[in-house]
């Protein structure tokens, strides 16, 4: 029994403790410098994140758009022509591309998808 | 007085089916057999909430958005179609199927967004005037049933099956070795405290998403509620109760052993809870309350994690001050109705031969001993008679030194008929708390179904409180609705069904209490019902959860990215009068064995039964009416 009552602690500690560990170390471990998480909210509840976004000329880069919000967003960088539209709430969409312009580019929202949609706006700064 | 009473109740009857039978006015423009129906879509509703067209027309429908991308699904016919703000889009169909559908948003839109959702009637609604005429039938049916009723068949269910018929399961061998382990069920509990984890996690980082894309908002109220409602309350009671992960920490600090068998005295202060709210009065109040909150629960993932973390919390604290499963008890809100319902349910812990525990001097099954606990419910096992206050956690199986528990399938409901044994136990009786306990779980219905499957978006916009004025106004009608209207008009009935009956000594709230245990079956068989709605519309965001419960981007089983699919909706209103017109045979069946029970004679029966026969036809066409009319 008392083999079993042990074996009992060390599953809820594993359940418990573990299981917030494991999620941990797993964002932890796969951060990746190329791949650049962009969260996509409407500009009340928090707007892009991060509104400035800067790479290196020449390197390849992936950004992973989240969707974190209640409605359906999508992302316009006029400057390299990129479109992704109709990004549904809870989706992740990605886009890998090389900048290769210099200089500082506005992205934008391109669905409407909220009363302040027009300053649903972030900057890439290609250096 | 008492042609008074008969009048307001004959009015209300008639008002309930002929407000059920009003003329619909038709919506938008008929040119030739096409009718052009223009809908605005904004959050949360859709302007017209009800379209009604005449069957066999073709239906053209604008959508224009006013605030966001917006979609529109249609039950049935399986069309949809979706629209950005600024563009007008049109579907055309022939609507060659009559009855009520359900059109919902099919983008995410918001908070709100599996509840924006209107109505299409295609007149005639034959469907629904089905539905009433089966109600009727059934109705009138019973009384004739009744009149005719041999003696030998009151203690048959039905006429067919013996309520005392009894199938034990822990006779088998395995089964009985099963339930007297102690990883049994601990096990179950381990798999649920791993979920309920999970779900803190999710539902704490995604916080800010949409609820219909978070871990934790779907698997409790999609999976886990309905889940609870249409299969483990109906058929095994408080099944839930015997794997809930919730009291687990609790337990724990009370008996300084996880598994094993620890201090029988728990190491808290072990105070007992007071007498006065030994009842279902406060898991009621709290329920009550906590459905005030219901526009935030199911659709924030934060909201959700407060409540979880409320009632993790809570479990703790009560558990470290009160003896034994007192939280279980008297604190949790969901307790109440399922220990209610567990009287119906077709599942129960009993014991094999009394005389065995007639026998047996020491009462291990109470008092505890070297391979189990005391009975954490509070209850005394060898005197178990009902189930509203047992939680099924098989420690009276690990206890009892002459084996002498079963586990036993039953037909549906004998527990209703059951009164307490012991004359001392005051606090487990047939009573008012729970009748109310019944009453209200009428009004909480009500105002879920209108506001997470109706079609009005005023209501919706009072309930996620867009403004206090709204929110309090709503909450005042919610609360007389159910502590007066309802239980008003129960009680009319049941002073109706005295005069009826002629019987001058029965008590009127007897009558009250006594009739409410009817009210159990159709209020099942309503949740089961209102169930449908939830799962089949929504079910396939288990999916895209399942997948990435964290949002991390994750895709498990590959169904990450899988699209929102809604599973037969179009067969929602069927299940639904089915659903129903069980429940209310239930209730007919045993309400007039309560009313033999209440009134001394069979004529007094008879005629103290029709008052409360035609209040329940009328409760079931009512909820026929909310569901399909």
């Amino acid at each position: 029994m008392r083999k079993q009552e042990l074996l009992a602690v060390i599953l809820v500690v594993v359940f418990s403790i573990g299981t917030v560990a494991t999620v941990i170390i797993y964002k932890i471990a796969t951060r990746d410098p190329q791949r650049i998480e962009l969260l996509a909210r409407a500009p009340e509840k928090g707007n892009w994140s991060p509104k400035t976004i800067t790479v290196k000329s020449g390197e390849k880069i992936t950004l992973v758009i989240k969707n974190v919000d209640t409605a359906t967003h999508g992302f316009y960088l006029p400057a390299y022509n990129l479109v992704l539209t109709d990004i549904k709430a809870g989706e992740f969409r990605e886009v890998t591309f090389t900048p290769r312009k210099k200089g500082q580019f506005n992205f934008l929202c391109s669905v409407w998808c909220s009363d302040y949609h027009m300053h649903m706006r972030g900057e890439l700064i290609v250096e | 007085m008492k042609n008074f009473a008969y009048i307001i109740f004959l009015a209300l009857v008639s008002f309930i089916f002929l407000g059920c039978e009003k003329k619909p006015e038709l919506s938008g423009e008929l040119v030739g057999d096409q009718r052009t129906i223009e809908i605005i879509a904004k959050r949360y509703a859709y302007t017209p909430e009800v379209i009604n067209v005449n069957e066999g027309e073709t239906v053209v429908l604008k959508l224009i958005s006013d605030d966001v991308t917006h979609g529109f699904y249609l039950d049935g016919y399986e069309k949809g179609f979706f629209v950005h703000p600024g563009e007008t889009k049109v579907m055309g169909f022939k609507a060659n199927m009559a009855g009520r559908f359900s059109f919902r948003c099919s983008v995410t839109c918001g908070d709100f967004h599996p509840y924006m959702i209107g109505h299409l009637r295609v007149i005639p609604n034959n469907r629904y005037h089905a539905g009433i005429f089966l109600v009727v039938l059934l109705g009138i049916a019973s009384i004739a049933w009744s009149c005719k009723k041999q003696r030998n068949n009151e203690n048959k269910l039905f006429g067919v099956i013996p309520l005392d018929w009894r199938f034990e399961l822990t006779k088998y061998k395995p089964i009985r070795k099963m339930f007297k382990s102690r990883w049994f069920p601990f096990i179950f509990i381990l798999i649920n405290f791993f979920i309920f984890m999970v779900i803190l996690i999710s539902s704490f980082v995604g916080s800010f998403s949409s609820g219909n894309y978070n871990f934790g908002v779907m698997i409790t109220w999609v999976l886990w509620w309905v889940l609870l409602m249409t299969l483990f309350v109906p058929l095994i009671g408080r099944f839930w109760c015997m794997v809930c992960p919730f009291p687990l920490v609790g337990d724990w600090l009370q008996r300084g052993k996880l598994l094993a068998v620890g201090k029988h005295k728990s190491r808290g202060l072990n105070k007992k809870w007071p007498k006065k709210f030994r009842n279902l009065w406060p898991v009621t109040m709290i329920l009550f309350v906590a459905t005030f909150f219901s526009g935030f629960f199911t659709v924030k993932p934060f909201a959700t994690f407060v409540l979880l973390s409320i009632i993790i919390l809570g479990a703790i604290v009560i558990a470290l001050i009160y003896e034994k499963r007192t939280f279980c008890l008297y604190v949790c809100p969901v307790s109440g109705f399922q220990g209610l319902y567990a009287n119906f349910s077709a599942a129960e812990v009993r014991v094999k031969d009394p005389e065995v525990c007639a026998l047996h001097q020491t009462k291990t099954c109470y008092t505890g001993n070297e391979q189990g606990y005391g009975c954490p419910w509070l209850e005394l096992p060898f005197d178990l008679n009902r189930n509203t206050y047992c939680g099924m956690c098989m420690e009276c199986f690990k206890s009892c030194s002459h084996d002498n528990m079963a586990f036993n399938i039953r037909p549906f409901g004998t527990d209703l008929l059951a009164e307490r044994r012991r004359t001392d136990d005051v606090n487990n009786r047939r009573g008012l708390d729970e009748a109310f306990k019944s009453l209200t779980m009428i009004g909480i219905l009500f105002a879920f179904f209108l506001t997470m499957q109706g079609p009005h978006g005023w209501l919706k916009d009072m309930v996620r409180v867009t403004n206090l004025h709204g929110y309090g106004l709503y909450l005042v009608g919610y609360t007389i609705f159910n502590f007066l209207l309802v239980p008003g008009l129960f009680f009319l009935v049941s002073y109706l069904s005295k005069l009826a009956s002629g019987n001058k000594e029965v008590s009127l709230k007897q009558v009250f209490i006594d009739f409410s245990y009817c009210l159990i079956p159709i209020g099942i068989a309503r949740w089961a019902a209102f169930s449908f709605g939830v799962i089949l519309p929504n079910g396939s965001y288990l999916l895209n959860i399942l997948s990435d419960p964290f949002s991390l981007g994750w895709n498990l089983f590959g169904t990450a990215n899988f699209p929102w699919t809604p599973i037969f909706t179009g067969s929602i209103p069927y299940l639904q009068t089915i659903t129903l017109l069980i429940g209310l045979a239930f209730s007919l069946e045993y309400g007039y064995k309560f009313a033999r029970k209440i009134y001394a004679d069979e004529k007094e029966a008879k005629r103290g039964w029709i008052p409360m026969l035609v209040f329940l036809v009328s409760l079931s066409v009512f909820f026929l009416w909310l569901f399909e009319g």
